[in-house]
């Protein structure tokens, strides 16, 4: 038995980055979206809280941001601040990936 | 052949650059003026041709104009310099002559007696540097020294600066006694020898008199000028950082972008700015802001953080991690976006090099 749970095991699951837009509140919230429902709401609260306080610590530094851009290996955040909330496109970065429209004039 | 001279104004108010350029074009040996509103423009356009005289504004954004002076000092010893201020505050006066400005003028006395000003401008561009360590101010003391020593003069020297009075008597061109403080004789003299300022006296001379002063002089000069030689030159270490620090500012001038701070990754080391003053703010917020994208990063598997980009109306921030620290470049509002990333990197990279 113990070697069929062995062969049994699950393999690791590849998560898809996400792909798309979506708006958030001044507290997080998600107002609108364009990320299909299979993506962890989860994770997007966490980039949702993280993007709207990078932009509440710019502020704080007195170096108040209208946009923020997280470039990663794999993913690239754009965010715009809008009154207190955000508008967060989501694209992800592979050899294939077309540039994004809200993102194509970004670095 | 250009035989022009050129004059240099630096001031963050460009309404205030175009009224400059036009009040200065009536000098009358009709100078090339050139106008610049920050202080890392102003120093690699110092570095790329020579000026004769640099109107320098003294509050400033991020680079402020007694920094500038004093690079300016110490890069360009040649180059005259004129602090061109709205601060009539004395110790702003005091701290610009003692970095060895030729002129400081208030620009509201600059609108009142404009002739006067440009009288004085005039006289600094026609002024030929005779070398020698220069602009400080007890040097017009050492002259005045020298003077009654040339003409074996007897007289005792009053001179006030501020609250501070000293005397230094002379007698048949010797120097005999100095009091200042309590203080007398050659302690005395190299005491009233720092002062940066003040207004000379010629009483008559005390024949009686007590000689203090043993020295000739002549050896008393030479020690002077060697003790202030001294103090205008930098030890090399000093030098050395102060090359690097101007290469380094010329090289964030020439790529256009407009500061470049180094945040090590240990907290408690210091940020450090080129091109900006107060880095504390900034190292504050990118400290936090690298961390926080990475532990996003983390959290979604999007691999390692390459940079992070920040806009406003005034500019853009490219937050570029490195080996043991972490370089924020700030870039004016007008330079392309789509650039900035690979342009930081190269900055960065410089540093590194």
């Amino acid at each position: 038995m113990g070697i069929l749970n062995w062969f049994g095991k699950s393999a690791p699951v590849v998560e898809k980055l996400p792909s798309g837009s979506f708006t958030v509140d001044r507290h997080g919230n998600v107002m609108a979206t364009t990320i299909g429902s299979g993506y962890s709401q989860r994770l997007l609260d966490s980039i949702a809280q993280e993007v709207l306080s990078q932009f509440q610590e710019a502020r704080a530094a007195q170096m108040p941001l209208t946009g923020l851009d997280l470039h990663f290996a794999s993913l690239r955040i754009t965010a715009r601040d809008m009154q207190g909330g955000a508008i967060i496109f989501l694209s992800p970065q592979n050899t294939f990936a077309t540039p994004s429209p809200a993102g194509k004039d970004r670095p | 052949m250009e035989s022009r001279h050129k004059i240099l104004v630096l001031d963050d108010d460009g309404d205030w650059l175009d009224m400059c350029r036009e009040f200065l074009s009536q000098l009358p040996s009709k100078p090339d003026i050139r106008t610049v509103s920050s202080g890392m423009r102003a120093l690699s356009l110092l570095d790329a041709q020579p000026f004769r005289v640099l109107l320098c504004d003294l509050r400033m954004p991020r680079m402020d104009g007694l920094q500038v002076l004093g690079i300016v000092r110490r890069r360009f010893p040649e180059l005259r310099t004129v602090a061109l201020t709205g601060l009539s505050d004395g110790e702003f006066r005091s701290r610009a002559y003692a970095m060895g400005v030729d002129l400081y003028w208030l620009k509201s006395d600059m609108q009142q007696n404009p002739q006067m000003f440009l009288d004085c401008i005039e006289s600094l561009l026609g002024e030929e540097d005779g070398g020698g360590f220069r602009a400080v101010q007890s040097r017009n003391l050492l002259d005045i020294v020298k003077m009654e020593s040339a003409l074996r003069n007897s007289s005792v020297l009053r001179i006030t600066s501020g609250p501070k009075v000293a005397q230094i008597w002379i007698q048949d061109g010797q120097l005999v006694d100095a009091k200042v403080d309590g203080a007398d004789g050659e302690a005395a003299l190299w005491r009233i020898l720092e002062w940066e300022g003040g207004a000379f006296e010629s009483l008559p001379a005390e024949p009686s008199h007590v000689r203090i002063i043993t020295k000739s002089l002549e050896s008393l000069l030479l020690e002077s000028e060697q003790e202030l030689k001294k103090a205008a030159n930098p030890t090399p270490t000093q030098e050395v950082e102060e090359t690097q620090f101007i290469t380094r500012l010329t090289a964030v001038a020439y790529v256009g972008a407009e500061f470049v701070v180094t945040i090590p990754a240990k907290k408690e080391d210091a940020a450090k700015g080129w091109g900006m003053h107060d880095v504390d703010h900034l190292a504050t917020w990118a400290r936090q802001a690298e961390k926080a994208a990475q532990r996003l990063g983390e959290k979604l598997n999007a691999g390692p953080l390459t940079h992070v980009a920040g806009h406003n109306l005034e500019r853009h921030l490219l937050l570029v991690p490195g080996k043991g620290r972490t370089f924020v470049i700030g870039w004016p509002p007008e330079a392309d976006p789509r650039h900035l990333f690979e342009q930081s990197k190269k900055l960065a990279d410089t540093w590194a090099s």
